[in-house]
């Protein structure tokens, strides 16, 4: 597949772009489905790690960039049991 | 520790940033608060010691969640038909 590329691209150099985009596009998508299937918030195991999100402390940041967020100060609320 | 959660629940406004729920999407900050509840009173009084402090779950969870889901979970239990696990 990638030497039909690479000759489509040699025969119309105007290709170019279009297999870049399509490059980075595809593998943002895959990306970042990738870090959404391994976040904390989806439960894959539900016998041996059922509430991933349980396990973490409080100053873990869930979010890709934390703008208002001041995640160090964060502590738990509630009462241990 | 009792002390503090006592003077927590007295400044009780309302739920408190989680940050295990960072978005808008607060469904299940309202789920686990519940289940994190019962299961709070269901391990204090296997301790046998006071569950006062649950109270803070109790608080947090009639803040976020409609009242209808709240009947439907406690007749659920009732009815012993609750998908969570307590």
């Amino acid at each position: 597949m990638f030497r039909t590329i690479y000759r489509h691209a040699k025969k119309h150099p105007g290709l170019i772009p279009q297999f870049i985009f399509l490059f980075v596009g595809l593998s943002g998508a895959s990306l970042y489905l990738i870090r959404l299937a391994r976040g904390p918030h989806v439960s894959w195991d539900r016998r041996n790690n059922p509430e991933p999100w349980n396990r973490l402390d409080p100053t873990y940041q869930y979010k890709l960039v934390a703008i208002n967020t001041d995640y160090e100060r964060l502590k738990k609320e509630g009462p241990d049991f | 520790m009792a002390e503090d959660i006592q003077q927590k629940l007295e400044k009780y406004r309302t739920a408190p940033f989680d940050s295990r729920f960072p978005n808008q999407n607060q469904t299940k900050n309202c789920w686990q608060n519940y289940l994190d509840f019962y299961r709070c009173q269901k391990s204090l009084d296997a301790k046998g010691v006071d569950t006062a402090p649950c109270d803070w779950y109790k608080r947090v969870y009639k803040s976020l969640c409609p009242i209808s889901w709240i009947e439907n979970w406690d007749s659920q239990r009732e009815d012993g038909t609750f998908p969570g696990k307590i």
